[in-house]
């Protein structure tokens, strides 16, 4: 009897074992087999939970329909005055920067995904989209929303994405001062999402020109998140404990908590690779579905 | 019919782990779900089922986080392991011992996942953190496991299962 124990245990043992080291690609098929394989539940559940929310959501502010239906046609006619100006100056800027010879900024498109769960074990602050590398969703690739930046994806699998969120202590964005430029390091602070501050820019001289209230905006170095995208508004300015330089605590402007949509920043490359690999997997079908009815 | 059953709680505490927020307080400690169809099948069923539940279970965690593969594995062995050998000594079926149990193991599989990731360096934590975290999991698995416990009885009573005390 005990020595059935001891093999049994040696068995456990050596199948732990056997996962804890299988190779990263079969690591990573396992892991994005269960996710493809739980996402269309995890999608039904999480729209019937909109579903009803949005009823509930309805039901209360019927009485206000007419008004908020007027403050949004008058906000359309405002965007689409806005829109044109914005699409003179952009070919303006183009055709300044052809004209001085600099590079043009790589093209993006965005990808619309919905969320559809987070962190099963809550040691990470991720998002799950229902989108993957099948859409043409890539990692390391900055998610943003329409009230500013969300995360970047980090784990993404055929048919959806994880997204490490601004507030999570592992990443970190290099920002600048929208009004000054000054560049610092954005680092998540940890706390809950919808939690103020969520997150501290650090690395700002002692002289830096930063001051509360002050836009932040990503500074296009690293390579993953494109310039110009807001993350945040800077809510406290101080000194760092060492005394070598400045710290501000940041409040994210994309509501974390409870962000229901995002749009993955994709560019053309990851879209095209998408557009291949679909080009691929129905040649492969056809190949496999005539092999099959062949006589 | 006794793995189906356990598989199907294995699935719905899976997706309801993923849809449900971690808790903001306490260090943000998932609900544990998955951890209460593990100690289910350690207190009520033959070894064998919790070791597969604990691998299954492991594997879906992990797959469903950024934990590497066999971590989550890892932690609910241990926690499901620790429940094993006490429901040799006093273990009863009374709500009290079943919310005692949940959180003590709860708290262990924390511990035992905070080491993981913290040799591994993907998480940033102090001890009193991973201590806070431990406190706040021991908390909720008091009060999961004890409802997901009497949700399993009831299903397996309208199939018409009898539990196997082994």
């Amino acid at each position: 009897m005990k020595d059935r124990r001891w093999i049994a245990l040696c068995a456990i043992g050596l199948i732990v074992l056997a996962i804890l080291n299988l190779p990263d690609t079969a690591s990573l098929r396992v892991k994005g087999a269960v996710r493809d394989g739980l996402s269309p539940l995890q999608g039904a559940l999480r729209g019937g939970v909109r579903e009803v929310r949005e009823i509930i959501r309805y039901v209360r502010g019927i009485g206000d329909l007419a008004l908020e239906n007027r403050a949004l046609f008058e906000e359309i006619v405002y965007l689409r005055g806005e829109v044109r100006v914005a699409r003179d100056l952009e070919r303006d800027n183009q055709m300044l920067r052809e004209l001085l010879g600099f590079s043009r900024r790589f093209p993006t498109r965005l990808i619309s995904c919905e969320v559809i769960g987070r962190d099963s074990t809550g040691w990470w602050q991720t998002v799950r989209l229902d989108k993957g590398a099948e859409s043409g969703v890539a990692e390391d690739r900055a998610v943003i929303t329409p009230d500013g930046l969300l995360g970047r994806t980090v784990a993404v699998s055929d048919e959806t994405a994880d997204v490490l969120l601004l507030s999570d202590p592992t990443c970190k964005v290099s920002v600048r001062v929208a009004r000054s430029g000054v560049l610092g390091i954005m680092t998540g602070l940890g706390g809950a999402p919808g939690e103020q501050p969520a997150c501290r820019m650090d690395y700002m001289g002692l002289t830096a020109d930063i001051q509360e209230g002050d836009e932040i905006v990503t500074s296009g170095l690293g390579g993953v998140f494109p310039k110009g995208l807001v993350a945040g508004r800077v809510t406290r300015v101080e000194v760092a404990a060492d005394g070598l330089y400045r710290t501000a605590f940041l409040q994210i402007n994309a509501d974390l908590g409870r962000a229901e949509y995002g749009f993955v920043v994709a560019t053309d490359a990851d879209l095209q690779a998408a557009a291949k690999g679909l080009t691929e997997e129905l040649t492969g079908t056809k190949t496999d579905l005539l092999g099959e009815s062949a006589p | 019919m006794t793995l189906l059953s356990l598989l199907f709680w294995l699935l719905v505490g899976g997706t309801f782990q993923v849809l449900m927020p971690a808790w903001r307080y306490m260090g943000q400690p998932a609900f544990p779900f998955v951890l209460a169809v593990v100690l289910y099948a350690a207190m009520s069923k033959k070894s064998r089922y919790f070791v597969i539940m604990a691998l299954l279970g492991g594997i879906l965690e992990d797959s469903l986080s950024l934990a590497p593969l066999g971590f989550s594995g890892c932690a609910l062995l241990a926690a499901g392991g620790v429940a094993t050998l006490l429901r040799a000594d006093f273990f009863t079926f009374r709500a009290t011992a079943v919310s005692v149990l949940g959180a003590f193991c709860t708290a262990v599989a924390t511990g035992v996942m905070a080491i993981l990731l913290h040799v591994k360096g993907l998480i940033v934590l102090t001890p009193a953190e991973t201590g806070w975290r431990m406190l706040g999991s021991a908390l909720l698995g008091a009060i999961v496991v004890p409802v997901m416990f009497r949700l399993m009885q009831a299903l397996e009573r309208r199939l018409g299962m009898r539990e196997e005390m082994v």
